[in-house]
């Protein structure tokens, strides 16, 4: 009973503090919805995500190549092109992308360079006069040059996506055909031409501003998959990890911090256990990230309509994320000495290990490779996202609960590790 | 009827430092018992070794039966501790915190709902029970500190300095409380560097220094040990040394100690005295700002016995 009134004592003194109820719920959601507000979801009602359009002035400045000359092809969906430049410009006019840019031609490369420079234009896109003869040359290397204003990143980015989207699907076809021509010993512009010309059809329709920006209706079987879950929710989620575990060493560290004022002493001056009082202690930590998680979830369902995935699997990663941000907190804590250590550990600890294990949250996405898959799970941080990320995505319940106890085993070696050397200052 | 508090050679050092050294006293029942020395003389390392915070080196004591050693558990159900700093919940109510407190103490239900009603009647804070500790005066936070050591109705009381830093009114509370709660039976262990507040309570004192025990008895034995001696307190416009030596050699000072151009002097008559301390200013060029001449007190014994004035 007395572990209950110790725990219920410290929750009642935590969540008194502003500033705490700032840090734990205000900065999480505040952080996310600069994020959300970002992507323009406020903006809108509907569930779906809408970026803001971003305006591209292209110069198409193609002179077309030798088999362009030769004849008109008619493209998909009433495209014409004789050149790539010509394409290129269908591509990006196309009714499937306009909700994502407006494009409007420039005359020359300087005039559309002198649109992104005024601020008419988010992106510029220069196509050069020899592009499409370039591309045709057997060892031709054709070169877009892609301008862009620097405070922009989310529009830029789609656009060279989907310019490097296009150029990588018509490369390859230009790889197959330089082979065939290879072993007909030919090496005839014109040939080469209308080889690609007979591509531009084929891959014009598989380069479709459809298939270049891919969306897929809800599968009625699984969770919405909605732009903005695939994005807001890992913030949300990251945010909340994060913060969380700074929650459970600051709760901790009201050990130290009662030690220091004289009430842990007065307290072992009472007919009250040492280990009863400690658990308290304990408790009160494990309480707080509890309430501040399950808030989190809540809130992040309800402002940003974040689907967090079933409810077991979710119950089963945030529990071993609240067991993981408490008992690391207890850990942290029990290495010091006195709370003036605790800032700056905190800061370099918590803040180097949550981004370690965030890191693809971190940078969008945009960071890839193995070691990225990797280094996260060297940090608690990076087990807690992971299972969050795999609740949110309808992971089979094996994959989530391997991720939990993944999670629960690092709890358990903080929380040993913890209460001994607590047990020990204390004894 | 055996001592409330029995102290059995108890010793404690920290590294080099001899904390306690020791020390071996009796707390009758029922009685104010003053620990008297300056800071740094071992009664708050004393104080938490009685209150099972700090495990002695070697010895023993027993609160009211209870051994510090066997049978913690037993000494801390009888036991209240006013620590010498104020250790309190600020961010909650003085109720709330006389609430919590209690519940440490075993308390639950009605049965604590009405001790704490008492404990703030006692305390005089029940019209801002309900006020953040926070928000207190230093005096209030006092008697809050006070009243949550008295919650579950204890058989002794420690009291580290309670009085320190507070304003005077709030000193005359804690002091008038201190007499009540002897008056309502219980046994206070009172430390203090403050002569006068020793002198008004306590039934007997005892006098440390440097973690020893160099005197104890009632206040009347103690000053008996300074005899009929005057103590007399000089302020002078120069450096002591330059009059301390002609002082000690003129007739009837029998101990002299500077501090700060302040010099406490223990002299036979002081009426006799005074006019010779001038002359020999006068031939050392030194002017006396101030005199203040003290009759025999605690002051003056612990400056007997240790050379040194207690607020050094």
């Amino acid at each position: 009973m007395k572990i209950l009134d110790i725990a219920i004592k410290d929750l009642t003194r935590s969540f008194r503090s502003l500033f705490a109820v700032i840090f734990m719920f205000g900065v999480p959601l505040l952080v996310t919805g600069m994020f959300y507000l970002m992507f323009g979801g406020m903006a809108n009602n509907d569930t779906g995500f809408n970026l803001p359009q971003t305006k591209v002035v292209v110069a198409n400045l193609d002179e077309g190549g030798a088999g362009f000359q030769m004849d008109i092809t008619s493209l998909p969906q009433g495209t014409s092109a004789e050149s790539l430049g010509n394409l290129i410009v269908s591509v990006l006019q196309g009714e499937g992308l306009t909700d994502l840019m407006v494009v409007t031609l420039a005359d020359s490369a300087e005039a559309a360079r002198q649109a992104v420079d005024s601020q008419e234009a988010g992106v510029a896109v220069i196509i050069p006069a020899d592009f499409s003869q370039t591309f045709s040359a057997l060892e031709g290397q054709a070169v877009l040059e892609v301008y862009q204003d620097p405070t922009l990143t989310l529009g830029p980015a789609i656009i060279r996506s989907v310019l490097d989207q296009f150029m990588d699907g018509i490369s390859g076809a230009k790889i197959t055909v330089n082979s065939v021509l290879a072993h007909s010993q030919s090496s005839d512009p014109a040939l080469i031409g209308q080889a690609v010309q007979q591509y531009m059809a084929v891959s014009a329709q598989a380069q479709s501003p459809d298939a270049l920006v891919t969306s897929h209706a809800p599968d009625a079987a699984k969770q919405e998959t909605s732009l903005l879950e695939q994005i807001i929710g890992p913030i949300m989620g990251g945010m909340m990890i994060f913060y969380a575990f700074f929650t459970g060493t600051s709760t901790a560290q009201t050990i130290l911090k009662e030690d220091e004022e004289g009430t842990l002493p007065r307290l072992f001056t009472t007919p009250t256990s040492q280990s009863a009082i400690l658990s308290g202690k304990f408790l009160a930590v494990f309480l707080t990230v509890l309430v501040q998680m399950v808030v989190l979830l809540i809130l992040g369902r309800l402002i940003f309509q974040i689907a967090w995935g079933s409810l077991l699997p979710l119950a089963l990663v945030t529990a071993g994320i609240i067991f993981a941000a408490s008992s690391c907190g207890i850990f942290i804590n029990s290495l010091l000495k006195s709370t003036k250590q605790g800032g700056v550990v905190f800061g370099a600890v918590l803040t180097m290990t949550g981004m370690l294990g965030m890191i693809k949250i971190f940078t969008m996405g945009m960071a890839t490779g193995a070691a990225l898959e990797i280094v996260p799970l060297f940090v608690p941080q990076g087990w807690a996202i992971r299972g969050l990320v795999q609740s949110m995505q309808g992971a089979p319940i094996g994959d989530v609960l391997l991720t939990s106890v993944a999670l629960l085993a690092w709890s358990a070696a903080f929380f040993i590790l913890g209460v001994w050397r607590f047990q020990k200052r204390y004894a | 009827m055996q001592p409330a508090i029995e102290v059995q050679n108890l010793h404690k050092s920290f590294g080099e430092l001899k904390a306690v050294d020791g020390a071996s006293f009796n707390v009758p029942q029922g009685e104010i018992y003053s620990l008297l020395g300056p800071n740094g003389a071992g009664k708050t390392t004393t104080i938490s070794m009685l209150s099972t915070l700090l495990r002695p080196d070697s010895g023993d004591a027993l609160v009211m039966g209870h051994s510090i050693r066997k049978d913690p558990m037993g000494v801390k159900s009888v036991l209240g501790v006013v620590p010498q700093d104020i250790a309190l919940y600020e961010d909650l109510s003085a109720r709330e915190n006389l609430t919590f407190w209690g519940k440490m103490y075993g308390l639950r239900g009605a049965a604590l709902k009405q001790r704490v009603d008492e404990v703030l009647e006692i305390i005089g804070l029940t019209d801002r029970q309900k006020g953040r500790v926070s928000k207190f005066s230093g005096g209030m936070k006092r008697r809050v500190n006070i009243g949550v050591a008295l919650l579950h109705k204890p058989k002794v009381i420690y009291m580290d300095e309670p009085t320190v830093g507070i304003d005077p009114q709030s000193r005359r509370s804690i002091l008038d409380s201190v007499i009540a709660l002897k008056n309502a039976g219980m046994t206070v262990l009172y430390t203090t560097h403050y002569m006068e507040e020793a002198q008004e309570l306590s039934d007997q004192i005892t006098i440390m220094d440097h973690g020893k025990l160099i005197a104890s008895g009632t206040h009347d034995e103690l000053v008996k040990i300074v005899g009929q001696m005057d103590r007399i307190r000089l302020t002078i416009n120069a450096e002591g040394a330059r009059v301390v030596t002609a002082w000690k050699s003129t007739p009837g000072v029998k101990q002299v100690t500077a501090e700060d151009g302040t010099l406490n002097l223990l002299v036979d008559d002081s009426n006799q005295v005074l006019p010779r301390l001038f002359d020999a200013a006068t031939t050392s060029g030194v002017r006396i700002t101030s005199v203040d001449i003290q009759l025999p007190n605690l002051e003056a014994v612990f400056l007997h016995l240790t050379g040194r004035a207690l607020r050094d």
